[in-house]
C-alpha cells in the first residue's frame, strides 16, 4: 500500500468530498481552507434547489467522516515549490507539507454586484443580492427587507456579460432565482414577485417542475427582458426599466425590493495559484482541464489536479461528484 | 575678402538655383490657392490680420518659437527638441550669416540667391580676413550644431526610443529620398568648405578639415566635385520638397499666420485644412499619444497617417481612420504644429456620410421633461443619458445640493433628450440642431439661471453649440469647488490616496484641469497618474469613435487603468459618467465620481 | 383577369424560404456585431428615443435578420445616437455603428 501525501486547497463540498475519499483510499489528505470554517458557499446558503433541502443538513452529511483527514481552516497557502516529483506546500500557519499531489478545489467567487452600477447595489437601500437573501432566509433579519409588496429578481447579473468581463452562463442562477422567488413569496404571501430573465435555463431533473410550480402555485410573473436601469424615487422605492421583449415594448415597474442574481466568476485566488504552479489560465479566468471528457480533473502540470467550480460553473451535485471522482484519478496517478 | 571670379558664377550652382526657382513658384501658387479656397469671410479676416500689428508680432514670435526653435517639442521631449531646433535654427543661422557676409563683403552680389549659400567658393581670403573671424567662427559653429542634429536624426531612425519616442512614422519613398538628401547636405557642405578652406579661409571646423585633407589630398581638383555634390544634394532636397513631409518647413510659416488670424477648418481638405495637411511634419508625436495604440495593430490609425491619406486623397483609408478615432484630442494636444486632426476627422465624417434614411426628430417637440415646479429653481440639473446608468452620481449630486441648500430641480430625472453631442460626433451636426433647439426651449422655460451638468460630453456641447442667454452652464467639478470655497459645503479631509482621471471632453475638450484637483486636494491625498492633464489617456469608452469595437476598447481601458495606478492610489476618481462606467469593470480599485467623494466627505454648514 | 373585388390575402407568416438576405449580408460586412445580439432587450429598455417613439433596436435587428425590412426601418429615423444602448449591451455590440450602418445600407421606399 503506498501511503502518499495529497494537499487539497479549498474546503468547499468538492474539496471535502475529495479529501474524504483520498483518506479512504489510504492516502494522507491535507485539506486547507482560508475561511474560518469548512463548506465554502454552501455554508452561507439556506436552502437548495430543486427540492428545497436545508443547506446545513447537506453540509453536515458531507463534513461527517472527516476524522481521517487532516484539515486546517483559517489557513492560507503561502507558496508551493516543486521538488523533484513532489510539491512543497508552505502554509500561513508555518507548516510545510511535502505533497505527492496537489488538488485545487478553489471553487468560485460571487460576482461583485456593485460593479454593475446601473443596478444600484450599494447605492440604493433596497437592492440586495442572492447571497444577501439567503443570509436573510437563514438568519431572519435584514434592514433592507421590510415587508416588501413588490419584489423583482434580476437574472444574469455579471453572467453572460462581456462588459462585466464574464461571458459564461453561471448555470445555477436561473434555478436559484426561481427557488428564491418562491421562498420569498411564501414569506410574504401578499407580495407580487417578478423574475427578469434573458433565457430560463432549467436544465436539470425536476428543475422544470420547480418553474411550473413557481408559475402555478406562487404566481411568479416572468418577464423576458434584461433590466437595464434602476432608479430610486423620493420615497425610496425603486423604478425598474426593462424591455418586455415578448411584447416588444419598454416596460417599467416600481419595486420595494430588488434581488440581483450575482453569477459565478473565477475565484479571486485563481490567479495566485496559477502563478505559484505556473498554470495557464484562459481568458475567462477559470482553470482549464487537460481534456473536458476524458481527463476533467487533470491539469497541464504533473501532479496537479482540479475539481469543482474552479474549472467553470457547476451545480452542487456536480461539484461533489467531481470531488469523489478526482480522488480516484489521483489514486491512479500515485500508484 | 575678395571675389575669386569676376563672373561670380559657376555651373555647379544650377541644381540649387533651378530647384529654388521651382520651389518658390510652387509655394506661391499653393499659397494663392489656399487663400482663394478660403470662404470670403475667412479670406477677409486673413488679409486684415496681415496688417494688424498685434497679430503680426504674434506671428513673428510663433514663427521663431515653433518653426526655428521648436519650443513645443523641447517642452515634451528635450532631446527631440534639440534635434529639430539644431537643424532648423542652425540652418537658418547659416543662411542668415551667409547673407550678412555677402552684404558686408560683396554688396553688389546681394541679390543673387546662390551667392550666400556658396559664399566660400566664390570668395578668397585676404589679409583683412580677421575682421570676419567672428562670422567664420559662427558659420562653423552652426554647421557643427546642424551636424549634431543630423547625427541624432540618424540615430533616431535606428533607436527612436532614445529620443523619447516609442514609435516613429513609417516613411514613404519620396520622404526617404529627401531625408537622405537632407542628411547629405551638411556633411557635403563641410567637405566642400573644407577643401576650399585653404583659399577662402575657415574656422575651427572647416580649417581642421582642410588641414586633415591637405596632408594627403592636396590636389585642387577635389574642390569642384564636392561643391557640385553639395549643390546637387540641395537641389534634390528642394525638388522633392512638395512631395515629402519636409513641405511642412515652408508651409508652417504660412499656417501660423492663418492660425493666428483665428481661422478654423471648415472642409477636410480645402483652404485652411490644406495648409494644416501640408504643415504636418510627420514627426509621429501623435503615434505614441494615441490611446488606440495600446494595441500595436492600431498604429495605422494614428493621426499622422490620417493626414497622409488625406493629402493623397485616399478616401477609403482616410474614412476608415476618421471613423475609428476616439476624438479624445490627445494627438492635437501633443502636436507641435497644432494641426487639429480631430476636427479634420470630424469634418471628414460630416462630408462622407451617405445614409439613405433621413432622420426625423419631430417627436422631440412633444417631449417635456421639465417638471412644473411651484418655485422657479435657481439651478437646473441636467444629468444626461449616461448618468442614468451611473445612479451614484445623481444620488450624490442631489444630496450635495440639498446639503448646500441650493434651490434646484432635475431636468431629466426620468430620462430626457440627448444633448446632441453624440450626433455631432457622428458627423451629423445639422440633425443635432433638433435636440439643441428643444433642449434650449426647455432650459429657458425652466426659469433657472444656472445649468448644472455632470457629464463632460453634454457640458462641451452646452457651452459651444447652445445659445442660452442669461444662463450659466457649469460642470459639477466647477460648481462643487465653488460651493466648498464659498463655505456652502463643509468638507473634511480623509486619509485616502486617490488619483484623478481627466476626462477627455472636460480636460482637453473644455480646458478644465484645476477645479477638480483643487476640490479633491481638500478631501484626500491626491497622487499623480502616469499621464495627466492634456496627456491623460482616454478611458476607451468615448462616444467619439464610431467603429471601434468593444473588444478593442477594452485594451485602451486596461492601459488607462494601468497608467492611473502608477502611484498606487486606493481609489480612482473621475468626473464623467462614461469614464466611470468604462473603468469600473476593468479596475481592481474602486472607481468613483467626484460628486460621490465630495458627498462622502462633506456636511451642511448649519449642522 | 377579371377583378372579382377580392383576392388572396397575403400570408402574414414569415417565410424564411423566400427571405431576401441581400441587405442583411451587406449589413453584416459593415458591422459584424449585428450577429452578436441575444435579444435581451437592454437597448430597448434604456433607449432615450424609445420612450417617445417606436425605436427598438432589438426588434429592429430581429426583423432585419428575418428580411422584414418594411416594418423595421421607420423606427431608426428617431434615433439620437446617444450611445446608451452601447453602454448597456451585455454583448458589447457597437450599436451606434450598427445603426449608422443600417441607415447606410437600407432605404425606405
Amino acid at each position: 500500500m503506498n501511503n502518499r501525501n495529497v494537499v487539497i486547497i479549498g474546503g468547499g463540498p468538492c474539496g471535502i468530498e475529495a479529501a474524504k475519499t483520498l483518506a479512504k483510499l489510504g492516502h494522507t489528505a491535507f485539506l486547507i481552507e482560508k475561511e474560518p470554517h469548512l463548506g465554502g458557499h454552501l455554508a452561507k446558503w439556506d436552502r437548495l434547489f430543486p427540492y428545497g433541502q436545508k443547506a446545513d443538513e447537506v453540509l453536515n452529511k458531507i463534513t461527517s467522516g472527516l476524522e481521517n483527514v487532516k484539515w486546517f481552516v483559517d489557513t492560507q497557502v503561502t507558496s508551493i515549490n516543486r521538488i523533484d516529483k513532489s510539491y512543497n506546500v508552505i502554509l500561513g500557519n508555518g507548516m510545510s507539507i511535502l505533497a505527492d499531489a496537489v488538488l485545487l478545489t478553489t471553487g468560485f467567487s460571487l460576482f461583485p454586484a456593485e460593479k454593475k452600477e446601473e443596478y444600484g447595489y450599494g447605492i440604493y437601500d433596497r437592492v440586495i443580492t442572492n447571497a444577501d437573501l439567503e443570509h436573510y432566509f437563514a438568519e431572519g433579519n435584514d434592514h433592507r427587507i421590510q415587508y416588501p409588496k413588490k419584489i423583482g429578481f434580476v437574472h444574469c447579473v455579471g453572467s453572460r456579460d462581456e462588459k462585466a468581463g464574464n461571458r459564461q452562463c453561471s448555470k445555477v442562477c436561473c434555478a436559484t432565482a426561481v427557488k428564491q422567488a418562491c421562498e420569498i413569496k411564501e414569506k410574504f404571501p401578499n407580495s407580487t414577485v417578478y423574475c427578469f430573465y434573458m433565457d430560463l435555463r432549467m436544465f436539470g431533473r425536476n428543475y422544470e417542475d420547480m418553474y411550473l410550480e413557481a408559475q402555478k402555485k406562487y404566481g411568479i410573473i416572468f418577464v423576458r427582458g434584461r433590466v437595464s436601469e434602476v432608479s430610486e424615487k423620493q420615497d425610496g422605492t425603486l423604478l425598474i426599466k426593462a424591455e418586455d421583449t415578448l411584447s416588444g415594448k419598454p416596460l417599467r415597474v416600481s419595486l420595494d425590493l430588488l434581488v440581483l442574481m450575482a453569477g459565478m466568476v473565477q475565484n479571486s485566488d485563481t490567479a495566485k495559484f496559477a502563478q505559484m504552479l505556473s498554470l495557464n489560465i484562459p481568458e475567462d479566468g477559470f482553470f482549464q482541464s487537460k481534456n473536458y471528457f476524458t481527463a476533467p480533473g487533470v491539469s497541464s502540470k504533473k501532479g496537479v489536479f482540479y475539481a469543482g467550480a474552479c474549472t467553470g460553473p457547476k451545480t452542487l451535485p456536480e461539484a461533489i461528484a467531481e470531488g469523489k471522482s478526482v480522488a480516484l484519478t489521483i489514486d491512479e496517478y500515485l500508484l | 575678402m575678395k571675389e575669386r571670379f569676376a563672373s561670380g558664377y559657376n555651373d555647379f550652382v544650377l541644381p540649387f538655383m533651378l530647384s529654388m526657382i521651382f520651389i518658390l513658384v510652387y509655394l506661391l501658387v499653393a499659397i494663392i490657392r489656399v487663400i482663394i479656397q478660403l470662404p470670403p469671410k475667412d479670406r477677409k479676416r486673413y488679409l486684415l490680420s496681415l496688417i494688424n500689428p498685434v497679430i503680426l508680432v504674434k506671428d513673428i514670435k510663433d514663427i521663431i518659437c515653433d518653426v526655428l526653435l521648436h519650443v513645443k517639442i523641447w517642452k515634451r521631449k528635450p532631446l527631440l527638441g534639440y534635434m529639430h531646433s539644431s537643424i532648423a535654427f542652425g540652418w537658418f543661422m547659416i543662411i542668415l550669416i551667409g547673407h550678412i557676409e555677402t552684404f558686408l563683403y560683396v554688396p553688389e552680389r546681394a541679390g543673387l540667391l546662390y551667392y550666400p549659400i556658396f559664399f566660400r567658393f566664390f570668395m578668397m581670403e585676404t589679409n583683412h580676413t580677421l575682421q570676419g573671424a567672428l562670422l567664420f567662427f559662427l558659420m562653423d559653429f552652426f554647421l557643427l550644431v546642424i551636424l549634431s542634429g543630423i547625427a541624432l536624426a540618424m540615430f533616431k531612425r535606428i533607436r527612436s526610443r532614445a529620443l523619447g519616442m516609442r514609435r516613429t512614422t513609417r516613411t514613404t519613398l519620396p520622404d526617404k529620398i529627401a531625408m537622405y538628401a537632407l542628411w547629405a547636405i551638411f556633411p557635403l557642405r563641410l567637405l566642400a568648405e573644407g577643401f576650399t578652406a585653404g583659399i577662402s579661409g575657415g574656422s575651427f571646423l572647416t580649417k581642421s578639415v582642410w588641414l586633415l585633407f591637405s596632408n594627403f589630398l592636396s590636389n585642387d581638383y577635389h574642390i569642384l566635385p564636392t561643391w557640385w555634390a553639395y549643390s546637387i544634394a540641395l537641389g534634390t532636397f528642394f525638388f522633392c520638397l512638395p512631395f515629402t513631409r519636409y513641405m511642412h518647413i515652408p508651409t508652417e510659416i504660412f499656417f501660423i499666420t492663418l492660425k493666428n488670424a483665428g481661422i478654423k477648418s471648415w472642409h477636410p481638405r480645402k483652404g485652411y485644412a490644406l495648409a494644416e495637411i501640408y504643415s504636418c511634419s510627420s514627426c509621429g508625436m501623435c503615434i505614441d499619444a494615441c490611446p488606440m495604440n495600446a494595441q500595436k495593430k492600431n498604429l495605422k490609425y494614428s493621426s499622422v497617417y490620417f493626414i497622409r491619406f488625406l493629402r493623397r486623397r485616399n478616401r477609403r483609408k482616410m474614412e476608415e481612420i476618421a471613423d475609428k478615432c476616439l476624438q479624445c484630442g490627445k494627438c492635437v494636444a501633443v502636436c507641435p504644429v497644432e494641426v487639429d486632426s480631430c476636427r479634420l476627422k470630424l469634418l471628414s465624417r460630416e462630408r462622407h456620410r451617405d445614409g439613405k434614411i433621413k432622420a426625423d426628430y419631430t417627436y422631440l417637440q412633444r417631449v417635456n421633461t421639465v417638471e412644473p415646479a411651484e418655485k422657479r429653481p435657481k439651478v437646473l440639473y441636467y444629468a444626461g443619458c449616461m448618468s442614468q446608468l451611473t445612479p451614484s452620481i445623481g444620488k450624490a449630486m442631489g444630496s450635495l445640493l440639498d446639503k448646500a441648500s441650493v434651490e434646484w430641480s432635475p431636468m431629466d430625472k426620468d430620462g430626457g433628450i440627448c444633448c446632441g453631442r453624440p450626433l455631432i460626433l457622428s458627423g451629423r451636426r445639422e440633425e443635432a440642431q433638433a435636440m439643441i433647439q428643444r433642449n434650449t426651449e426647455l432650459i429657458l422655460a425652466s426659469g433657472a439661471d444656472t445649468l448644472l451638468v455632470t457629464c463632460p460630453i453634454c457640458f462641451k456641447v452646452f457651452r459651444e453649440e447652445y445659445n442660452l442667454p442669461g444662463i450659466r452652464v457649469v460642470h459639477h467639478s466647477q460648481y462643487l469647488n465653488e460651493l466648498v470655497k464659498s463655505g456652502a459645503l463643509k468638507v473634511e479631509k480623509e486619509d485616502t490616496r486617490m488619483v484623478y482621471h481627466d476626462p477627455c471632453e472636460l480636460g482637453r475638450g473644455c480646458g478644465i484641469y484645476e477645479e477638480p484637483r483643487e476640490l479633491l486636494s481638500k478631501v484626500c491625498e491626491l497622487v499623480p497618474a502616469g499621464h495627466e492633464r492634456d496627456e491623460s489617456i482616454c478611458c476607451g469608452g468615448s462616444v467619439g469613435s464610431i467603429t471601434l469595437s468593444h473588444e478593442e476598447r477594452v485594451h485602451i481601458t486596461d492601459a488607462a487603468v494601468e497608467d492611473l495606478m502608477t502611484n498606487h492610489p486606493q481609489e480612482i476618481v473621475t468626473a464623467c459618467p462614461l469614464c466611470l462606467k468604462t473603468f469600473s469593470p476593468r479596475s481592481a480599485k474602486k472607481v468613483r465620481d467626484l460628486a460621490e467623494v465630495i458627498d462622502r466627505c462633506s456636511t451642511s454648514p448649519e449642522k | 383577369m377579371i377583378d372579382f373585388g377580392y383576392g388572396l390575402t397575403p400570408s402574414s407568416a414569415i417565410d424564411l424560404d423566400k427571405m431576401d438576405r441581400t441587405h442583411f449580408e451587406i449589413l453584416i460586412r459593415r458591422e459584424p456585431d449585428v450577429l452578436k445580439c441575444m435579444a435581451c432587450g437592454s437597448c430597448a429598455a434604456s433607449c432615450t428615443a424609445g420612450v417617445y417613439t417606436t425605436m427598438n433596436l432589438r426588434k429592429g435587428i430581429l426583423l432585419l435578420s428575418r428580411g422584414q425590412e418594411k416594418s423595421a426601418l421607420e423606427q431608426f429615423r428617431s434615433c439620437m445616437l446617444c450611445g446608451k444602448c452601447q453602454l448597456v449591451c451585455p454583448r458589447g455590440i457597437n450599436t451606434r455603428n450598427l445603426i449608422l450602418s443600417i441607415l447606410k445600407t437600407y432605404s425606405i421606399q
